[in-house]
């Protein structure tokens, strides 16, 4: 019998590949704003984010079974969902930049993902409800709005810093009109001045609207995780009795919702919004990866089953 | 007299600093942030240390000064720490604080003159047409896109105010109302939910406290599935099932099913699949005679007894489905094929030894006392919780939810407008300068791409002839 590769692995290293191509031709664009790097880079996006909604789909079709229920499935959809809203958010306020970053961490967290797959494994009970067709998606996407506010904050405390460092007081100030458009006066100047790191964080929106943009993001996550945090505790009261143990994983992302609703509260007041709030970003970022991994590898679940 | 009234009325003014102290710094939401924190950083100490464990565990996992230290700060069981439930307590009252001096009072800002150039979001149009016209046009303008356009003259001068989506400023208000309700609905259950565990070998019937339900357990299944992975094989539970005859209130027996994810509900209380174990029967002998009082008994994971006249006790410590024919070792095997029970033997309480003795094998333990697994029983954890307060927890997050998405989507805005005669044109009276500056409740950066947007479209509308692109105005600073 021939020994073809099954088409659900065949759509993974499509995926993979394209991820791994798209995020250097991304990254590229980045630094060199060439604009065919940019062209090149998006169809791979597109490509790949489709195959792997695609392997999904055909991975519940061949082995009918759910495919988010273990630690691969819901890396891939992670994976999915980051280059997903990634798109959407770059098409409507022109992320391309932070592109080459999302790509590169979605075939990072992918290529991951694949190292933990078992094969068809069918649910054990307590997975075996409706619920988890629900609370899953909803985590699991949170989580890939939080990675995409957190490369954006990154993007902002870089740009923040390095225009610290430029403000020096030997440097020369230029012209009084700092306002929402140009808030990296020092960062203008010294691309102006042909300063190459300077020229590509002078492409970067300015500090004001990086801050808005990481706002929006996290106003999608937040819900998304309040919804997910929500939809678990029904799943826990209708198969564990208690819509809330303190069990780990729960606590954890209640760790994460407290830091994202910090988040919100900080960017309420003028003064902490920015720099402030990017941090807490960062730090929200932390706890999801926390939750999402520290839980899951390192902390010993609680719901073992047997007496 | 006086000086008596005076003490009054400073105690009194006291009270009032006090209380105006106290609210300032609840209501701040700074200080929120704070309170937030330190809940976020109590319960991550929960998820980091394990909770509710014996406190020789914790001496076990960490050095011994840090262990005293856990146990010390309720670190072990921070969640129904005293200190953990008041800094939710904190948090609420805080909430209500701001809740009723920043959050309900915060409504449509004053109608009042602006210096719209000193406004960060501002833009001028310039156009043509008489006063009357335009005026009309602007208020058409924004009315027709949503706008609450309202009107007032101030020393001579008349402002135009638009403002959108006001109402979403109570978003804040129904996200916090959210959170106490969830908070409300467990206190309900503190107050007046229970819940607990009970064990039901098959065969028997078990009384809840509580609610003096009983279940009988006719019988319990498991199914497991062997399962070939890429990484060897493994066991992949996929079934456990009760069959049960429950007693409720009504007094009429009724057959039920109880699963993972399915539980049932008896007057109100919710009753779990939660785990499930063997008991086992012994036959004890000593000198060849069967011991009735050990023998006809179950026991279940765990037990011990004594061996009357000595030191010795016997526990039964583990059931084991499925003995490995080739290495007469326990299987990872979790179905029941050839079992065996693993007995230890305590000797003034310490372990003498241990044993895996398949079932109806029998062993000698010395002094002419022998023991043989005789039968078991299948053994069905059950959970069960009565919960008042599930109902507020669930409505309370929803709209907690609804709060979220209001406040996070909606932008409420006002805009205020001027028509001035025009400078640019020199005077030309039927020139007119339109002045517009925005202002929202999350600032002005997040408000600047739409802003542009409707002043170009502003334009188009008050003068279509004009090319929007040539003139549209950037924001000015
Ligand atoms: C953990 C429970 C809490 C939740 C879920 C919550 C939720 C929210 C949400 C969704 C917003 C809107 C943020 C935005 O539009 O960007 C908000 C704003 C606000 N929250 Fe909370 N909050 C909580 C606790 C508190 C506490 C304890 C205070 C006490 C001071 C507080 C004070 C405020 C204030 C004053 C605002 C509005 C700030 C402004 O617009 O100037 N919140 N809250």
């Amino acid at each position: 019998m021939a020994n073809y590769m099954p088409l659900d692995e065949v759509l993974m290293v499509i995926a993979l590949a394209s991820y791994v191509v798209g995020a250097l031709a991304l990254l590229g664009y980045f630094f060199t704003h060439e604009a065919w790097l940019k062209h090149l880079g998006i169809p791979l996006a597109i490509a790949g984010c489709a195959a792997q909604f695609a392997q999904l789909v055909a991975r519940y079709e061949l082995t009918h079974i759910w495919p988010l229920l273990n630690l691969y499935g819901s890396l891939s959809l992670f994976a999915a969902m980051s280059v997903l809203l990634f798109l959407i958010f770059a098409f409507r306020y022109k992320l391309w930049f932070a592109g080459g970053f999302i790509l590169a961490m979605a075939a990072l967290f992918l290529a991951y993902g694949v190292t933990w797959n078992e094969g068809v494994m069918p649910a054990v009970p307590s997975l075996q409800s409706y619920w988890a067709k629900i609370h899953v998606p909803l985590v699991v996407s949170s989580y890939s709005a939080f990675m995409l506010a957190f490369v954006l904050s990154g993007l902002y405390l870089v740009k923040y810093y390095f225009e610290r460092r430029l403000a020096t007081p030997a440097a020369v100030p230029v012209g009084a009109a700092v306002g929402i458009r140009n808030d990296t006066p020092h960062i203008a100047a010294a691309a102006a001045q042909g300063d190459g790191t300077a020229q590509w964080l002078n492409t970067l929106p300015s500090l004001a609207q990086m801050d808005v943009l990481i706002y929006r993001v996290v106003a999608v996550g937040l819900p998304l995780l309040t919804l997910g945090v929500i939809t678990g505790a029904m799943w826990a009261h209708e198969a564990w009795g208690a819509y809330w143990q303190w069990d780990p994983k729960e606590t954890a992302a209640l760790v994460s919702w407290i830091v994202y609703a910090i988040y919100m509260h900080l960017h309420t007041r003028n003064q902490w919004r920015g720099l402030r709030c990017a941090w807490v970003s960062v730090i929200g970022f932390i706890s999801i990866m926390f939750c999402y991994f520290g839980v899951n590898l390192w902390i010993s679940g609680l719901h073992s089953y047997k007496m | 007299m006086a000086r008596h009234t005076t003490g009054v009325l400073s105690s009194r003014d006291m009270l009032r600093t006090l209380y105006g102290d106290f609210m300032r710094t609840f209501s701040n939401v700074l200080f929120a942030v704070l309170l937030l924190l330190v809940w976020g950083l109590m319960t991550l100490v929960g998820v980091v240390v394990e909770q509710g464990k014996d406190p020789s565990v914790y001496f076990q996992s960490y050095a011994a000064p840090l262990a005293r230290l856990i146990l010390r700060l309720n670190f072990d069981n921070i969640y129904h720490a005293p200190y953990y439930v008041g800094i939710i307590g904190l948090i609420l009252i805080s909430l209500a604080a701001c809740t009723f001096k920043r959050v309900i009072p915060a409504r449509l800002p004053p109608l009042r003159p602006v210096n719209i150039g000193k406004i960060p979001l501002n833009a001028t149009v310039s156009v043509r047409g008489t006063e009357a016209s335009v005026r009309a046009r602007v208020e058409d303008f924004f009315a027709k896109r949503g706008w609450q356009v309202r009107k007032r003259e101030f020393g001579g001068t008349e402002w135009t105010f638009a403002d959108k989506h006001n109402w979403a400023r109570r978003g804040v208000l129904v996200a916090h109302v959210g959170f106490v309700i969830i908070a409300a609905g467990t206190t309900l259950y503190w107050a007046r939910g229970f819940s607990g565990d009970t064990a039901i070998v098959a065969g028997q019937t078990v009384e809840i406290p509580q609610t003096h339900a009983t279940i009988k357990l006719d019988r319990f299944r498991y199914v497991v599935e062997p399962i070939m992975t890429k990484t060897g094989m493994v066991y992949q539970p996929i079934d456990y099932v009760s069959h049960v005859t429950v007693v409720g209130k009504s007094g009429v027996p009724k057959n039920e099913i109880i699963r993972v994810n399915h539980p049932i509900n008896i007057d109100g209380t919710l009753y779990y699949q939660a785990s499930y174990g063997f008991a086992l029967r012994l036959n004890v002998t000593h000198g060849g005679k069967p011991v009735e009082s050990l023998s006809n008994r179950l026991y279940a994971t765990g037990e011990a007894f004594q061996i009357p006249g000595t030191q010795r006790t016997v526990q039964f410590s583990q059931f084991v489905p499925t003995i490995d024919k080739q290495t007469g070792q326990p299987s990872s095997d979790p179905r029941v094929n050839d079992p065996g029970v693993v007995l230890s033997v305590f000797d003034g309480g310490r372990p003498a030894g241990a044993a895996l003795v398949p079932m109806r094998t029998t062993v000698a333990i010395g002094g002419g006392w022998s023991i043989e697994p005789e039968g078991y029983r299948m053994v069905t954890g059950i959970q069960y919780r009565y919960d008042p307060g599930a109902a507020l927890v669930g409505i309370g997050a929803f709209v907690l939810l609804a709060g979220l998405v209001i406040s996070f989507y909606l932008l409420p805005a006002r805009l205020y407008v001027r028509v001035d005669p025009g400078v640019a044109s020199g005077g030309e009276a039927s020139r007119w300068d339109v002045g517009l500056a925005a202002t929202t409740v999350k600032g002005y950066d997040i408000f600047e791409t739409q802003f542009g947007e409707l002043v170009a479209d502003f334009q188009r509308w008050l003068d279509p002839r004009t090319d929007p692109k040539a003139s549209t105005p950037a924001p000015e600073v």
